[in-house]
């Protein structure tokens, strides 16, 4: 049965000027995935302050989701190596559309909108070559399918539209993975991740790779501060004990910074940084890791500047005077120059993600 | 009748805070104070005398000591990188060979500034450099009045100081964080079950340890094994710190379950008897097929041990591994 609601989203997905806003949603800040203490999966809006806005069951453990820059719509991402994307109304809390991947592709898990909200873009595997592909998508016309472009990589993750409204930034992760073989690193010691800059009509711009012996530090999820800033965050393989820089700062045209913690910090990181915010003036940028159950934090020439812990703590986003971080133990934390304050606790394990609305 | 309401709320807060208290008073507390008087004694020892003959003994004696809690990878431990520069290991680019030498080179005047050695970088600090500067024959052979005498004694002094304050912290702070786990106030562990996760998250993860890095490493793979990647080879504990660290794992298990974890027992003393049975101190067998077969069914053992205490003592406390540390992306 078609609910007003219903009709009302499905006029707006096919609408130039969008009717209804993200208050008709009930204004989330924030958007993440969770495991429920039963084992089902859900999507969760949240309040600044941690509380639950709306909850949206999903079929499977999620991943990222990205919120349409003007209406209440959200497309969250199955885990890699899912085929399934879902279009979610936020304001009916019901799944209003589900994207595939085309046949021979499958989705990374992380996506953008470009052109004012009209085009969705998707990091995606083709699985015969496994090159990267960012698959396009037209909301308008019910998020059909009209093309995709090279990411310039292997194993295109996070992306990110900058400010000028066309470029693309692209965390090309490098490692190779296929779907037959689950999760598996395929090519651990030939891959050779990097950040790639592009359009959907001139294809690459810029490409930054880091040195050799980095090789190895896959590329992997990114923020975006102020004047072209990108902050990009990454996982290294090998030996989680060999204290790799895991937070990169890169504009355009330049060499990209690389940023470490003091010895015993930077060891504690396990390698591995899972999410990366900047915070909301922009002046800070943190990196998670749960494996080191810490939240590093740096300002935006590089240095380091706190540390907090916290077990599990994997999502991060902006707030106001600094971060909200969530973790696998269903906590909300604000994460302020003052140290980590608990904000909600649930009894749930909050995903990789927290998305900034 | 006014005392039922206080029970009752004892009663039901019971199960996660009983393992709690038991690990705090009967694990945490008397394997810090044996680590703090061994560096104590470590550092006595090296004021009457500081070459390396002399200070071997008590040496691995604080190795011993740390050995009891060098798992407890939470609260004191976790600030200015004290677990590392405690014991800096591992060490896979050679970072404390390279600042010791560059310390003794320059003849650096840090080492005579009581309480400066805790700026030094952490790889030059702590048990693994005394390890190099006690055994290593390159470097062992250092006088009585020599530079390296003063770098060990600032090193031990340096050791003692941390010993001293990780303890202090856990009597006059930590273990109250971690035995208040819930209460409104407590900012660090939101829940009971967070404690219980934090502590139970310190066993596995030390298992791990055991079995990836402390014999992983040496082992490296069978077509290139890396005997001189095992911990403190040069002092000869490799075999021994694995043997220690099962035994302080064992007694974590125990005081951590609310009944008695057969099973988890069972595994440990299985795992504990291969240690005991490999006559093999620094795991040179890595090298020999034969002897390697053997380490590497300590290392199963190992972690088979890690299996027990996940379906035992993880089932029974209600918790797991971690959502997002155990499966990343």
């Amino acid at each position: 049965m078609t609910t007003r609601r219903a009709l009302l989203a499905s006029f707006v997905a096919a609408s130039a000027v969008p009717r209804l806003g993200w208050a008709d949603a009930g204004n989330p800040a924030y958007i993440a995935a969770a495991r429920e203490p039963d084992g089902t999966f859900a999507l969760f809006g949240l309040s600044e302050t941690g509380a639950d806005v709306f909850r949206i069951p999903l079929p499977d453990r999620g991943h990222a989701a990205t919120a349409h820059p003007s209406a209440p719509e959200i497309v969250a991402f199955a885990r890699r190596p899912g085929t399934f994307a879902l279009v979610i109304d936020g304001v009916g809390g019901r799944v209003i559309r589900q994207l595939d991947a085309p046949p021979g592709r499958h989705f990374y898990g992380h996506g953008a909108f470009l052109g004012g909200g009209d085009i969705l873009c998707t990091t995606e595997n083709e699985i015969d070559t496994g090159e990267g592909r960012i698959g396009l998508w037209l909301r308008r016309e019910g998020y059909r399918r009209i093309g995709e472009v090279a990411s310039g990589g292997i194993g295109p993750h996070d992306m990110k539209l900058l400010a000028d409204g066309r470029t693309l930034v692209v965390a090309n992760g490098g490692i190779r993975t296929h779907p037959d073989r689950g999760r598996e690193k395929l090519n651990l010691d030939t891959m050779r991740p990097n950040l790639t800059y592009l359009d959907a009509t001139d294809g690459i711009l810029e490409q930054v790779e880091l040195a050799p012996d980095l090789h190895q530090c896959s590329i992997r999820h990114l923020a975006l501060g102020q004047g072209g800033q990108v902050a990009f965050a990454m996982q290294c393989q090998g030996d989680p004990n060999e204290a790799q820089p895991l937070l990169g700062l890169h504009r355009r045209g330049e060499a990209p910074v690389l940023c470490e913690a003091d010895l015993g910090e930077q060891v504690a990181m396990q390698g591995y940084a899972g999410s990366i915010a900047f915070d909301g003036a922009a002046e800070r940028v943190a990196i998670t890791s749960p494996r080191g159950g810490r939240v590093h934090v740096f300002d935006r020439e590089g240095s380091f500047r706190a540390v907090h812990l916290r077990a599990d703590v994997c999502g991060i986003g902006a707030a106001v005077g600094g971060f909200v971080a969530t973790d696998g133990l269903g906590g909300v934390l604000s994460l302020t120059a003052h140290g980590a304050t608990p904000l909600a606790r649930a009894a749930r394990a909050w995903d990789n993600h927290l998305i900034l609305v | 009748m006014r005392f039922l309401p206080a029970l009752a709320l004892y009663l039901s807060a019971a199960p996660a805070l009983a393992g709690v208290g038991e690990v705090t008073d009967d694990h945490i507390f008397p394997g810090y104070t044996a680590f703090a008087a061994a560096t104590e004694t470590l550092t006595e020892t090296a004021r009457g005398d500081c070459t390396a003959g002399a200070l071997r003994p008590a040496y691995q004696d604080a190795f011993d000591a740390w050995m009891g809690v060098s798992h407890l990878r939470l609260g004191p431990v976790e600030t200015d990188g004290r677990i590392l520069a405690i014991s800096f290991w591992p060490d896979s680019r050679n970072l404390t060979e390279s600042s010791l030498r560059r310390l003794i080179a320059e003849q650096d005047g840090v080492v005579d500034t009581p309480g400066a050695y805790g700026e030094v970088s952490i790889a030059a600090r702590g048990l693994m450099a005394l390890d190099r500067l006690l055994y290593d024959d390159t470097l062992a052979g250092y006088g009585a009045d020599s530079y390296t005498c003063r770098l060990v004694t600032a090193i031990t002094a340096d050791l003692d100081a941390m010993a001293d304050a990780v303890l202090a912290e856990w009597q006059q702070g930590y273990a109250d964080t971690l035995r208040s786990a819930g209460d409104p106030e407590n900012t660090t562990f939101l829940s009971q079950r967070e404690a219980a996760q934090a502590l139970f998250t310190v066993l596995t993860t030390a298992l791990e340890f055991d079995a990836d890095q402390r014999i992983g490493r040496p082992m490296g793979t069978f077509e290139r094994p890396r005997p001189t990647r095992a911990e403190a080879w040069r002092s000869g504990r490799s075999l021994r710190n694995v043997e220690l660290s099962l035994v302080a794992l064992r007694d974590l298990a125990l005081k951590l379950s609310q009944d008695e974890p057969a099973q988890t027992l069972a595994a440990f003393d299985d795992a504990l008897a291969a240690a005991r049975d490999l006559d093999d101190p620094v795991f040179a067998g890595v090298e020999d097929p034969g002897s390697r077969f053997k380490i590497e069914i300590l290392q199963q053992k190992i972690r088979a041990a890690k299996g027990a205490v996940t379906l035992e003592i993880g089932a029974g406390l209600g918790v797991s591994a971690g959502f997002n540390s155990a499966d990343g992306d």
